[in-house]
């Protein structure tokens, strides 16, 4: 244990007395503390769940690592001081900002780190009360919490502490310790309503769904707050005349801290400081004396989805999947054999590999924000102006277009990549004589499901704005799109679906192919620019278009089993 | 003579599906029982309710005479898990591992550090105790698992397929290491599939199937009943379902 963890340790233990008060083993807290923070150093930390995890090596110290990029956060969220004139804005601001952050993080972190289902069969059968084992969760969260946040909150904490004086820096502290708590309440609220209204078998999905919704949100807020700065007006806003403002608890933190600041406590304080003292509090005295018990109770459900469980589908009833959209889907574009299978398979991995979700949705939902959010920002772009003036509408059309094909690309690189790699012995046991068929089914797949729905969202508009006229120039975008899509599957390693190591992803040249995945669409929508208005020359591009995808396609089929990457233990 | 545990018409329902149709057992010291039967039996979930991680159910559990809802922390003092899934805190070592169950029954840390230790030469392991357990085998982790539900020396011990992933060798061990646990007076409550080894290892054997006792006795209590015939034999012939009969011979004909 690094020296970080063994004094966090021993803070949230000497409060001794208290817990045995409350009926608390205080040894036994004490070994479950102690083994969960070991084992949190050797795990790749969490402050990254939805970007790609690159560990190869025995993780020793994640974290300190978590810690200095807490301290670079925390640094930006000193933006806080520019937005209003009073100090109740300013950390009203902050400790918004901060109350969110910490939420999304602990959302991540509960499922993944704090709540592990191994507890229910190694500390749960075991001589530990219930309470015992709740305050350990509590206080295992805190401990994360804190080594999260105490790096977040240093930058502000200094910055008070030479804008106004120590005292201000240390009631900061107290609030930011009280803000904490409150969120940790708001998290244990979350996952117990979700509990209830979902099955424990479902609990992990909805939670991930969860995650992906809190990402892009995030990211939204940040293009919002980014794009929306507008100095002067920022300046003179001044939250306290928010007509629902007492309904946001950071004000009520923001205003005591300016109460007990100034050591003046107008009731507007009082009232505020009275809040943010006894909400925190008692809603940790609720958690822990009524959700405990049903808690735990809820959460070993969670694991158990064990046999039982699914038996209870009855006997004697087959249920036999009806043709469904992909399956025709599949027959129309793929041939027999091989790659309808890969085609048929990633279509349905795709839609129920937690993994595939958590990694490729939120860059859905980041690149639909942004695109949402350029035009609704730029002040020269309006329906209107987009149906007169033919050069914008040829600008919006294009780069909608070319700019989605990161969305693509995103879903096809993470198509190789699954938690269960191991089942890939299935490719090599089975006789597949050309494994380009499974890659290239998948491609297809991929291709379909992904950009099918979206082609057709902006043909539609776009067709019925600018009439027939635009078909060869989509069709070409889109084709153009495919074809950059297939050209990457063809030059990048080859991978059978769902066959590699999410934490050995290849670092080397990821960096070109990133770039690469920027450049080679935006010269392609550059040349299309030029061609736009003409449409024969468009058309003709856009056969060819085809035909070259069609051709990479089929040179990815011929793919034989000298160029796949071996089955990796 | 007063059972050591004691099961007194429990049900148990995961929604509208009841698992377990009122169970009745008395379990007396120095026992091994046999608990057997099909998947979906009932057989995990009853091993549940005895380690205290399913409290809703119907009915009465004694330990020791004492009502388990009474004293959960005090009935699980007295039990020895060894659960059927490999499930352990791998980025630990061995000696973390067992050093933190040690500590959550509550053992002195000298007494237990000397036990572990010897336990894990016993199971060979006495070079990888310092190893994390990520890069163990099934058969590893299993003995760690083993060792931890012995480690307090408990007077219940409950094996849910304890030999899975042994090898030949450590299957013996463990065999030995039953009976010698049983003739010490411990209580041993054998879940298993492997009929052959359930045959030889307990004295007493449960079947139970659609969450009801099909039948309860010695092996040779139960050869009198149904006929001298193989613990297999008998198991499938109570509790197969018509349709399984002559599985094999389907699945055969399948290929015409």
């Amino acid at each position: 244990m690094n020296i970080i963890n063994r004094y966090l340790l021993k803070t949230v233990l000497s409060p001794r007395s208290l817990y045995e008060k409350w009926g608390i083993d205080t040894a036994r807290l004490k070994a479950i503390l102690s083994v969960k923070l070991v084992m949190d150093d050797r795990r790749p930390n969490t402050f990254r769940q939805v970007q790609q995890k690159k560990q190869d090596k025995p993780v020793k110290s994640a974290t300190l690592a978590t810690m200095a990029m807490s301290a670079v956060l925390g640094l930006l969220f000193l933006f806080a001081f520019r937005v209003g004139s009073t100090y109740t804005t300013h950390l009203t601001t902050y400790f918004s900002m901060y109350i969110f952050m910490l939420a999304s993080t602990l959302i991540a972190d509960f499922t993944s780190v704090l709540i592990d289902v191994r507890d229910n069969y190694i500390i749960l059968p075991k001589p530990v009360n219930d309470r015992t084992v709740v305050v350990a969760r509590l206080l295992h969260i805190i401990i994360h919490v804190s080594k999260l946040m105490l790096p977040m909150t240093l930058p502000c904490i200094v910055y008070l502490a030479i804008k106004t004086n120590l005292w201000g820096s240390a009631i900061f502290l107290l609030f930011i310790v009280l803000n904490t708590l409150f969120t940790i309440f708001l998290v244990n609220a979350l996952y117990l309503i979700i509990l209830r209204i979902t099955t424990p078998q479902k609990f992990q999905s909805v939670i991930s769904y969860f995650q992906i919704g809190f990402a892009i949100l995030m990211y939204g807020g940040y293009q919002l707050a980014v794009q929306a700065i507008d100095e002067a007006a920022l300046q003179g806003y001044d939250v306290s005349g928010i007509r629902y403002i007492w309904l946001a608890p950071s004000y009520w933190f923001a205003e005591a801290w300016q109460g007990l600041y100034a050591l003046s406590l107008p009731p507007r304080s009082l009232v505020a400081l009275l809040l943010s003292l006894i909400t925190p509090f008692a809603s940790i005295y609720i958690v822990i004396k009524y959700f405990a018990p049903s808690f735990n109770q809820k959460l070993s459900q969670v694991a158990a989805s064990s046999p039982e469980d699914r038996s209870t589908q009855k006997a004697g009833k087959t249920i036999i999947p009806k043709a469904t959209y992909s399956k025709t889907l599949a027959g129309i574009t793929t041939g027999k054999g091989a790659e309808r299978t890969g085609f048929l398979f990633t279509w349905k991995m795709t839609a129920r590999s937690k993994d595939f979700l958590m990694k490729v949705y939120p860059s859905f939902g980041y690149i639909i924000v942004y695109l949402v959010i350029l035009f609704f920002n730029s002040r020269t772009v309006s329906l209107q102006s987009l149906l007169t003036n033919p050069v914008q509408g040829k600008v919006v059309i294009l780069s909608v277009i070319y700019f989605s094909s990161l969305m693509l690309v995103m879903a096809i690189n993470q198509v190789p990549f699954s938690e269960r790699f191991k089942a890939a012995w299935i490719y090599f046991v089975t006789p597949v004589k050309t494994p380009g068929l499974l890659i290239s089914g998948a491609l297809k797949a991929v291709m379909l499901k992904y950009y099918i729905p979206f082609a057709f969202i902006i043909s539609v508009p776009a067709i019925y704005f600018f009439g027939v006229i635009i078909i060869p120039n989509i069709l070409l975008g889109i084709s153009n799109l495919l074809l950059i899509c297939c050209i990457m599957g063809y030059i990048n390693e080859k991978h059978l679906p769902f066959s590699v190591n999410q934490s050995i992803a290849n670092k080397s040249g990821s960096f070109i192919r990133g770039i690469f995945m920027l450049i080679i669409p935006a010269i392609t929508g550059l040349i299309h620019y030029v061609l736009y208005n003409f449409t024969i020359v468009v058309s003709i591009a856009a056969i060819l278009s085809m035909t070259a995808a069609w051709l990479v396609i089929e040179a990815i089929k011929n793919t034989g089993w000298q160029k796949v990457k071996d089955f990796s233990e | 003579m007063q059972p050591i545990v004691s099961l007194k018409n429990i049900w148990k329902s995961y929604g509208s599906k009841a698992v377990l149709k009122g169970i009745d057992l008395d379990i007396f010291p120095g026992q091994v029982i046999g608990y057997i039967g099909p998947n979906g039996a009932g057989k995990s979930t009853t091993v549940k309710i005895l380690c205290g991680l399913i409290s809703d159910y119907e009915g009465q559990v004694f330990i020791n005479g004492k009502n388990i809802k009474d004293d959960i922390v005090g009935a699980k003092s007295m039990i020895g898990y060894v659960p059927e899934l490999a499930e352990l805190y791998d980025v630990l070592t061995p000696a973390e591992f067992l050093g933190f169950m040690a500590n959550l029954y509550g053992l002195d840390e000298k007494i237990a550090s000397d036990r572990i230790t010897k336990m894990m030469i016993a199971f060979g392991l006495e070079a990888n105790m310092h190893q994390r357990m990520d890069t163990f085998s099934k058969g590893m982790r299993q003995k760690v698992l083993i060792t931890s539900g012995l480690l307090h020396n408990p007077g219940i011990i409950i094996l849910d397929e304890p030999l899975s992933g042994l090898d030949a060798n450590s299957v013996i061990i463990v065999k030995e290491l039953i009976s010698k646990l049983a003739q010490e007076g411990k209580t041993i409550f054998y879940c298993s599939h492997m009929m052959d080894v359930v045959e030889k290892v307990s004295d007493r054997i449960v079947l139970i199937n659609n969450g009801v006792v099909l039948a309860d006795g010695s092996f040779e209590a139960l050869k009198l009943q149904q006929g001298d015939v193989s613990l297999e034999k008998m198991f499938s012939s109570l509790t197969a379902t018509s349709g399984m009969d002559n599985a094999a011979e389907q699945i055969m004909s399948s290929f015409d």
